[in-house]
């Protein structure tokens, strides 16, 4: 086998002011044709640093501190800009993470994708056309010629991604270099594309490198892993051999960190790794895991251990690699208490029927002079949801869905356009001013992306003192010493008060926010996404510390999230949302069990197991979401439903059939049916 | 740990001026923004102490021998009598000049300040409501800016000037300050269109949506938690509408609109001695407009550099 890529101790720099950050270090790497590797790291851990240093193709900031990079044998760190201009042409191509900001808005795709293949190759028009449009084939775009017409932003998120492929794929590479080529599209969309990839990479025997920060990808993807941590290689090793026995702290956190299928709150914490990735400008002597890793012994502080090879074709760079080992499914002790609520019909705490959330359109002319308007987006339409006391109710779709404007509609932020709302056994109005004061502090939220929901100009002490002081009437000086509280309760040190939240990292300022919701005594916490912003390292102990303050406190906790295992976790009900509808209710048990709703099914079926002896056999959704203005007649799901019956899904409204023990499917098929199908189901 | 309030004051104030001192160092970084913000930093001495400072301190002081040419020697700088030379009326230009650097910072510096409160209150205001509220006044908002400023100003000076005042009145004082009255005016609109843009940006954020569930008010929403994210962009706009400022007033005072004749007004003077008077006195036409040149272009140097700051700073 031809070995491709062959990197030894590459180290790259950016220059930050007037000194250099050391991004990545000593990195070492080979690729043969025909081989999936994958890197896996943080943000932060230098995993984009690599693959475009991997390529010579750094930005003005970045320089190349020293190390070998070879391509076929032949230097590239020694290649002139029009030898790695040919080297980019033909023979290594990346794939960017997000495609709708790397094609060119004002080109078609047709036009930009035949540009590149013009440029590898010299050919005329016509056939580069003709190219272009069999390209667009193998990549499973709908309509080639048609696509091929339109410009970037007249294509979904999942449909850029596949020019992007076909493009980097066209001109026949020897390397591919594919840099998150998932993240942000939705779980079923990232089905797909993993599919798709997995089908054109074992043809072609091209060398790939899959650059991501999940790990059920690369599980189900790759044959070897890198793990990257702060710039440097923790562990290599051949897929199957680091998931079943991780040589390293790091790769064994991860995985441990990761909530696992039947894992629940209720039962069991999950396993955290402690601290947060270091600051790469105090780099010091040692490890770099050494503050966060539970074996540091004293030499780890003070020397830099080797990547070592510690089974032949599998490295590590660690001093203790031999006493790293899975605990044999070490669960931490149940909450009986906790276990025994759920469940238990406490008092309703939020209860909606039909609400619904119409946005208008804005008319334009040619509507004005029709006198038409157009059809309102439905974003939430119709949803019957109950949550009582202590309990947490999971709301899981793809974006698209209206999850969001539900969770807004609920806490007041969005007004309602139809339907009921009670909280607390009360009608509550849509309008947030005005309600009462003790309803606000009743409800509270947590937002998705912990950059935002902070002001940058408060310190952390001021963010948890004004809730206090604002919605519980504290005193000044009695809300200092509730935050305090506060802090503590969210594992953060006393002296975090004094900060802002640019000097907190991601995770941290993630707690400030749940400390700042919990800090009214709130009934019902709203959580939109809490997590899916931050890294996995740091998830797990965010996750935890929800569940914990939940059960102290007795909240209730409408949880939405576009991971399933997360809320499988965190979740004692679960609702599934399609186009603005709930389309099943389950308890977390019975979710997991037949029968549920297709979409459901093909849900479940999507998500990348972190586990490469776990091959789920995928239900692909074919297209993507029809839009929320245009919705399918009949059943909203039956333009991409697996299990179509034929003419009354697409004709006529499905009933809302419930099994004895709270479960409920919004589908055509009776329950029996389909449990009856989806048992026999490869 | 306990912190006492006052600790966390001190912190806080320790903090701004950290701010402050890395805003200076990122303003002295760059040669041409260093260049930009002595010139300013100079003229804004001048206005500060233009009366201990020249020679003359009497802006109609006649006394002198009329159409001296300027003694200024560069080479051994010696200023000498009259180192900018007299006018035909006999006074000093030297003095004159710097006496009329304080009435150019005041109105412009002072027409800014308010134009820059007034506009962003405004601005925020109609950013963070929407609606009705934000479609009317961006409406009057969009007229105002379609009117050529130099034209606006004129005819707002005209219809002050013509008002009938009674003495000591403050319709009097207003008339006096007529140039100040008209750049507030001039850019509260400007400046509003600038808050209003960063408050659209800024009410997204999701800490805005989290002081809302906690029932703030809207004035507290709009000042406590809009505002000091949008500062910066602020100061930016802030210091374009100053030296825009200038540049009008010096606009004014050429075309007569400005202060009254005796008045030390740099574009005053340079209308003063234009025509048949600058084959004789050229100086007393080109200091004046040199000093008008070096304040502009040293505020727009300095505008530049603040805007490279604030940027490079982020938040």
């Amino acid at each position: 086998m031809t070995q491709l890529l062959d990197v030894r101790g590459l180290g790259v720099s950016y220059r930050m002011g007037r000194t250099w950050l050391r991004a990545l270090r000593e990195f070492t790497l080979q690729v043969d044709a025909g081989q999936i590797v994958g890197i896996v790291g943080e943000s932060g851990s230098g995993k984009s640093t690599a693959a475009l240093a991997l390529m010579h193709y750094l930005s003005a900031n970045g320089r190349i501190d020293g190390g070998d990079l070879r391509f076929l044998g032949e230097d590239m760190l020694a290649m002139d800009a029009a030898d790695l201009r040919r080297l980019w042409a033909r023979h290594i191509k990346l794939v960017p993470q997000n495609a709708g900001a790397a094609l060119n808005p004002s080109i078609k795709v047709g036009r930009q994708v035949a540009e590149a293949l013009k440029a590898a190759e010299g050919i005329a028009d016509e056939r580069a056309d003709q190219q272009v449009i069999e390209s667009f084939r193998d990549v499973n775009l709908v309509d080639p010629a048609q696509v091929a017409k339109r410009y970037p932003h007249e294509l979904s998120g999942g449909m850029q991604q596949r020019v992007a492929i076909a493009m980097a794929l066209m001109c026949q590479p020897d390397l591919l270099i594919l840099d998150e080529p998932t993240t942000g599209l939705d779980v079923t969309t990232e089905a797909v594309i993993l599919d798709l990839l997995r089908a054109l990479i074992s043809g072609r025997g091209a060398g790939v490198l899959y650059i991501t920060h999940n790990l059920g990808v690369v599980a189900q993807l790759c044959q070897r892993v890198v793990v990257l941590y702060a710039g440097e290689i923790m562990e290599e090793a051949p897929v199957a051999q680091l998931f079943a026995s991780p040589r390293h702290p790091y790769t064994l956190g991860l995985l441990s960190s990761l909530p696992k299928a039947g894992q629940r709150k209720a039962r069991s914490r999950l396993q955290t790794i402690h601290g947060n990735p270091p600051d790469l400008r105090s780099v010091g002597a040692g490890c770099v895991y050494a503050d966060r890793c539970p074996l540091t012994i004293e030499i780890c502080r003070r020397q830099k251990p080797p990547l070592e090879e510690v089974e032949p074709g599998r490295l590590a760079r660690c001093f203790r690699w031999a006493d790293v080992e899975f605990p044999a499914a070490r669960l931490a002790p149940i909450h009986e208490a906790a276990q025994a609520e759920a469940g238990v019909a406490g008092q309703m705490v939020m209860q909606t029927s039909q609400l619904a959330r119409h946005f208008s359109v804005p008319r334009d002319l040619v509507d004005m002079l029709r006198g038409r308007s157009p059809k309102p987006i439905r974003a939430v339409d119709g949803v019957n949801l109950r949550l009582r006391h202590g309990q947490t109710l999971g709301l899981v779709g793809e974006s698209g869905s209206g999850k969001t404007t539900l969770a807004r509609i609920v806490i007041g932020l969005e007004a309602r356009s139809g339907g009921k709302l009670e909280l607390f056994g009360a009608d509550i109005p849509g309008d947030l001013r005005s309600r009462q004061q003790d309803l606000l502090s009743q409800v509270q939220m947590v937002f998705q992306n912990p950059q935002n929901s902070l002001n940058p100009y408060r310190s952390v002490r001021q963010t948890l003192c004004r809730p206090l002081v604002k919605l519980r009437g504290l005193s000044a000086k009695a809300a200092e010493h509730q935050a305090m509280q506060l802090l503590e309760a969210v594992n953060l040190r006393a002296d975090y008060a004094d900060r802002y939240p640019d000097e907190l990292s991601g995770g941290e300022k993630q707690r400030v926010a749940i400390a700042r919701a919990f800090a009214s005594q709130p009934s019902l916490v709203i959580c939109d996404e809490p997590v899916s912003a931050l890294d996995v390292s740091v998830q797990s102990a965010v996750l935890n510390l929800l569940a914990d303050l939940q059960d102290e406190h007795g909240s209730a906790c409408l949880f939405i999230s576009h991971n399933l295992s997360v809320v499988g976790y965190l979740a004692d009900v679960i609702a599934v949302m399609y186009l603005g509808q709930i389309v099943e209710v389950a308890s977390v048990d019975a979710l997991f069990r037949a029968p549920s709703h297709p979409y459901t099914e093909a849900l479940l079926a999507a998500i990348p197991a972190p586990d490469p002896s776990q091959h789920s056999e995928r239900i692909l959704l074919s297209d993507d979401l029809p839009s929320a203005q245009d919705l399918p007649s009949g059943c909203r799901f039956h333009t991409r439903c697996p299990r179509n019956i034929g003419e009354i899904c697409g004709r006529d409204e499905p009933p809302w059939r419930e099994t004895g023990s709270g479960q409920g499917i919004r589908c055509h098929i009776p329950l029996d049916e389909l449990a009856v199908l989806q048992a026999g189901a490869p | 740990m306990h912190v006492t309030p006052a600790q966390s004051l001190s912190s806080s104030i320790s903090r701004n001026l950290a701010g402050i001192g890395r805003a200076l160092r990122a303003l002295f970084s760059g040669p041409q923004s260093a260049l930009g913000t002595a010139l300013v930093a100079f003229f804004f001495i001048l206005a500060l102490f233009g009366g201990q400072l020249a020679p003359y301190p009497k802006a109609n002081d006649q006394s002198h021998d009329a159409r001296v040419s300027p003694t200024l020697d560069i080479g051994s700088l010696q200023l000498g009598a009259h180192p900018f030379g007299t006018d035909r009326l006999g006074r000093d230009v030297y003095s004159r000049v710097i006496l009329g650097a304080s009435s150019i910072f005041r109105i412009a510096g002072l027409g800014t300040l308010i134009s820059v409160v007034l506009g962003s209150a405004l601005g925020m205001t109609m950013g963070y409501r929407g609606g009705w509220l934000d479609e009317l006044l961006g409406r009057v908002i969009d007229a105002l800016l379609a009117i050529p400023a130099l034209l606006l100003a004129l005819v707002m000076v005209g219809i002050i000037r013509n008002l009938d005042f009674e003495i000591n009145s403050w319709q009097a004082a207003l008339a006096d300050e007529v140039t100040l009255l008209v750049i507030a005016i001039l850019y509260i609109p400007v400046v509003a269109r600038v808050a209003r843009s960063a408050a659209l940006d800024i009410k997204t954020r999701e800490f805005v949506a989290a002081a809302e569930i906690r029932g703030e008010s809207s004035a507290y929403i709009v000042f406590r938690e809009i505002l000091p994210s949008a500062i910066p962009a602020l100061v930016v706009e802030a210091s374009l509408r100053f030296s825009y400022a200038i540049f009008l007033v010096a606009s004014l005072g050429f075309l007569g609109f400005g202060s009254p004749p005796p008045s030390p007004d740099w574009g005053l003077m340079v209308n003063e001695n234009r025509g048949g008077f600058y084959r004789l006195t050229p100086w007393a036409l080109e200091f004046p407009a040199l000093a008008i040149a070096l304040l502009v272009i040293g505020v727009n140097l300095m505008s530049d550099g603040i805007r490279r700051a604030v940027q490079k700073g982020g938040a």
